[in-house]
C-alpha cells in the first residue's frame, strides 16, 4: 500500500471515530460532546507514513495529483454541508419563531464539516488508489 | 448530443523492462523519481504520466516518447 494510501486510511478511520463518538456522547453531554473531536488531532499520525525516506521517493507527481482532487473534493463537501444546514438552521429558525440559532449548534457544525471535510477527503484518496489499482 | 470518447493512452513499459535485462519495476521508479506504485498503474493503462516523467521514460529505454506512449483513439 502507497504511503499516500496509508496516511488516507488514516484521516478516514480518525473522522469516523471522531463524529461516531460526538455523536453517540450528544444525548448525555450535550454540547460537550463536540469535545469528542479533540481525536482529530490524531489525524497528524498520518504524517508519519510520509516522512522522508533516505533518497526513495515517497510521493510522486501521481500522489499529488490524487491529493489535489481528494482535497477538492473534501473542502467542496464540507463547504456545501455547512451552507446547506446553515441555510436549513436559519430558515427553521426564521418562520418557527425561535429568531436565533444557538451557539452549541453552530458549534457542533464547525466542528462536525472540519470531520467531513478530513473523511471525505480521505475516501476519495482511498477510492482513487482502489481504482488505479484493479485498472492494473 | 453524444460526447466524443477520451482517448487513452497506452505504453509498453511492461515490454520495455523484460526486454532490458529483467530491469524491476522499483529500478524503473529509482531512475525516474517516482513510486513503484506508479510505475505498477502506468503498466496497468490507469494511469496518464505527465510530459516530463513520459520522456524521463522513453530517455529510460533510449526510446522516443511515441515508441513507448501510444494514443488509443
Amino acid at each position: 500500500m502507497n504511503a499516500m494510501e496509508k496516511a488516507a486510511w488514516t484521516e478516514l478511520s480518525v473522522s469516523v471515530v471522531a463524529v461516531a463518538l460526538a455523536t453517540a456522547l450528544t444525548p448525555w453531554l450535550g454540547s460537550r460532546a463536540t469535545s469528542a473531536f479533540a481525536l482529530m488531532a490524531l489525524v497528524m499520525l498520518g504524517y508519519f507514513f510520509i516522512r522522508p525516506r533516505g533518497n526513495r521517493v515517497v510521493i510522486d507527481e501521481r500522489d499529488r495529483e490524487i491529493a489535489a482532487r481528494a482535497t477538492s473534493i473534501g473542502v467542496g463537501t464540507a463547504w456545501m454541508m455547512v451552507f446547506v444546514v446553515l441555510a436549513l438552521a436559519t430558515t427553521w429558525a426564521s418562520y418557527s419563531g425561535a429568531h436565533a440559532v444557538s451557539t452549541g449548534f453552530l458549534n457542533w457544525l464547525i466542528w462536525m464539516q472540519f470531520a467531513v471535510c478530513f473523511g471525505v477527503r480521505g475516501l476519495a484518496t482511498v477510492v482513487m488508489y482502489r481504482r488505479q489499482q484493479h485498472a492494473a | 448530443m453524444p460526447r466524443k470518447k477520451e482517448p487513452t493512452l497506452r505504453n509498453c513499459i511492461r515490454d520495455l523492462r523484460s526486454a532490458n535485462s529483467g530491469m524491476t519495476q522499483q529500478e524503473l521508479a529509482d531512475r525516474v523519481g517516482v513510486t513503484r506504485q506508479t510505475i505498477v498503474a502506468l503498466e496497468g493503462q490507469a494511469y496518464t504520466p505527465s510530459l516530463t516523467l513520459a520522456l524521463r521514460i522513453a530517455r529510460t529505454f533510449k526510446k522516443s516518447a511515441e515508441q513507448v506512449f501510444q494514443l488509443d483513439e
